[in-house]
């Protein structure tokens, strides 16, 4: 534990000293925060030197004084709502918010609660579950968010259950500087079929540094949404641990549109024979936005499929980064592996950089990544304004209809209609649609 | 309504159009005949407003309006319409929702208010069976997946639709059958009118026989070499472009 970064050491240890000091938890999740956090101490903060970390610039953030969360009132009018009735879930500044939550009648057995309640009452639920699952040990704010994390949602399916109403988790934020934790479990059994919406958002300036774990058991289907629109002046450092049993199928849809520093990394492991995995990301940037993905799907089972499409809209001086990695072992064979990127680029600032990998220790496998990086089509531009249609608005439709590609994968129409009309005004686009 | 003078373009630095004078009133249709490598598709894309070509000397009046001044955009909102040789496919953009894009930027600006629901509604389906275009098409990204036939179908159809005052039709015919061909005639017969005007691009006679020229134009290596009625264009067809061919080279070998 020697040969950390002493700056960022110092304050972080006393914080945590008062903080572990001052909870009355389970034994085995105080070690859990304890060791989490010692592996913290261990890891460091990230340096541009290590590869994982080389295009985050984490500068900003560490010029920062940063604090620990606050209670602080919300307006209920000021938070999403889905437009169709949902199991809904509010933390603010990683804490939970009953009063802005509710709860909708759902099957026997099911579990659809505050993380930090279930740890009062059925505490050795949570611990058979919380931190469970591999990947993104090499995370530092993975690491810190199991040492910190207050609350969160915990989302638990027996066997066979399908939750058909969606589940929605609100994280909102309320600035001052303030670092928030929070944290998601959610534990499909095997058969079970739930479909979950979480949104990152806030005002002022903050660290959002949110873990989610997601474990399908054998057949279970899962539609996960996450939209991060956190404010302009926020960051948002996020880990997603998925763990996949047999023939289950995983649906992430992944959109980024907030923060001046937005970085997700994601950690699948295909651990089930025929699990397959889909991703879908689209980052919306402009100013000096960074969006950034780093993924890792890990096919450890024959006849898994993966496919990865992200996409991102720059404008300004914004860039995105997409570290794309393909692990297949060598006991996984029939594998089919996809990945494909792809990058607009509105102003001749902004930076895409982009990075497929794969890695493939089988022989009878299906695996292929593209990449590409390009401005709008001054073909397909003109067409649009040889009928009349003004410069501005051309160019437009063609980024709606490049970044609508990825909101129309998404099921859940009301969320897909919202989403649509977030990205119309971002373009300044009237979509009132032709029929 | 369209007059061009001494109009001389070069595309990266070669000159394509060598001084082509033109005058089209309302209510005539002009056809200008060519073989390739002649002009033609560039002379239909400087009208158009295509960036790419630079006019070196010349110009373009539209209604007395300086046309080479005006964007694109703005050509189409005073009434200008290109029918595309290679329509482009757009992906992601419904064929109705662009084209009514089109028909509100021109209608703002003319100053007037957004076209109704209904009224479009009436006016799309009346222009689709002109075409004879099936209703699933509006549907579709704009020209993607479209035959050849489909995507020159679909450039009369918004033709009809935003009733232009002068419409440039280049290389309508490449590629269609003989009934798509009669089908993209009979459209645009069903807009001639005494205020609209038309210049209508094409490689072969064929097209004429359809669609009846009030003159015929010849270009030959970036210069009008005849002009005449509609007859001429029968002429050509039996002798072809090898006697407009003085310069040897490029333009013979083309004609071929």
């Amino acid at each position: 534990m020697t040969a950390v970064a002493p700056v960022f050491q110092n304050p972080y240890r006393l914080a945590f000293a008062e903080f572990a000091a001052n909870r009355r938890e389970l034994a085995a999740v105080a070690r859990l925060r304890r060791e989490a956090f010692a592996r913290f101490e261990t890891l460091g903060w990230p340096t541009r030197q290590q590869e994982a970390w080389r295009f985050t610039d984490l500068s900003a953030l560490q010029a920062l004084t940063l604090q620990g969360p606050t209670d602080a009132p919300v307006e209920a009018g000021a938070l999403p709502t889905l437009e169709t009735p949902a199991h809904r879930l509010v933390f603010v500044n990683g804490r939970f918010a009953p009063g802005l939550s509710r709860l909708r009648e759902m099957p026997e057995r099911v579990l659809i609660a505050s993380l930090g309640q279930t740890l009062l009452t059925q505490s050795r639920r949570v611990e058979l579950y919380l931190d469970q699952l591999p990947g993104l040990a090499q995370h530092p704010f993975v690491a810190l968010n199991t040492a910190f994390w207050e609350d969160g949602a915990f989302i638990h399916l027996p066997r066979g259950i399908a939750v058909e109403t969606p589940i929605h988790v609100v994280c909102h934020a309320t600035g001052g500087d303030s670092a928030v934790h929070p944290r998601l479990l959610l534990v499909l059994e095997d058969g079970a079929r739930a479909t979950v919406v979480v949104e990152y958002r806030g005002q002022g300036r903050y660290l959002n540094a949110p873990v989610a774990e997601l474990a399908l058991g054998a057949g279970a289907t899962l539609r996960y949404h996450q939209i991060q629109e956190e404010a302009p002046r926020a960051f948002h450092l996020g880990g997603i641990r998925v763990r996949q049993g047999r023939d289950s199928q995983a649906q992430l849809h992944l959109l980024s549109a907030g923060g001046q520093l937005a970085r997700t990394d994601l950690e699948a492991l295909l651990d089930g024979e025929g699990a397959s995995c889909t991703l879908n990301g689209l980052t919306l940037a402009r100013d000096s936005q960074v969006g950034d993905y780093h993924v890792r799907i890990e096919h450890a089972q024959p006849r898994g499929t993966s496919q990865q499409w992200f996409r991102s809209v720059l404008d300004d001086k914004a860039r995105s980064v997409f570290d794309g990695m393909i692990h297949v072992r060598p006991h996984a064979q029939k594998t089919d592996a996809r990945q494909t990127s792809r990058n607009l680029l509105l102003s001749r600032q902004a930076l895409a950089n982009s990075n497929p990998r794969l890695e493939i220790l089988a022989d009878d496998v299906k695996c292929g990544h593209g990449s590409s990086t390009g401005f709008l089509d001054p073909d397909a531009e003109f067409y649009l304004r040889s009928r009349g249609i003004g410069a501005a608005q051309a160019r437009a439709m063609l980024v709606h209809a490049f970044a609508n590609d990825s909101l129309n994968q998404i099921r859940l129409t009301p969320l897909r209609e919202r989403l649509a009309r977030l990205l119309a005004t971002r373009l300044a686009l009237d979509i009132t649609e032709g029929e | 309504m369209l007059e061009i003078r001494n109009l001389h373009v070069t595309v990266e630095d070669r000159e394509i159009l060598k001084g082509i004078d033109l005058t089209i009133r309302p209510g005539e249709v002009h056809a200008i005949m060519g073989p390739n490598g002649s002009g033609k598709s560039t002379l239909a894309n400087v009208i158009a407003g295509r960036e790419g070509y630079t006019v070196t000397q010349g110009e373009i009046r539209f209604d007395g309006k300086n046309l080479l001044e005006l964007e694109p955009d703005v050509r189409a909102c005073e009434g200008l319409f290109l029918a595309f040789q290679y329509p482009v496919e757009i992906p992601g953009v419904a064929n109705l929702y662009f084209l009514k894009a089109a028909v509100n930027a021109v209608r703002k600006y003319r100053g007037e208010p957004p076209v109704d629901a209904m009224d479009f509604w009436d006016l799309v389906h009346e222009r689709m069976e002109l075409v004879k275009m099936d209703e699933s098409m509006l549907k579709r990204s704009v020209n993607e997946g479209f035959s050849g036939g489909e995507k020159k179908r679909n450039e009369v159809f918004q033709m009809a639709v935003l009733q232009p005052r002068f419409a440039v039709l280049d290389e309508t015919d490449s590629g269609l059958d003989i009934d798509a061909l009669k089908v993209v005639a009979d459209g645009v017969n069903a807009l001639r009118s005494p205020e609209r005007g038309f210049l209508v691009i094409t490689h072969y006679q064929r097209l004429l026989d359809y669609i009846v020229p009030d003159h015929v134009h010849v270009l030959v290596n970036g210069r009008i070499a005849r002009s005449g009625g509609k007859d001429l264009a029968l002429e050509l067809e039996e002798q072809g472009y090898a006697l407009y061919n003085e310069e040897p080279g490029r333009a013979r070998r083309a004609a071929v």
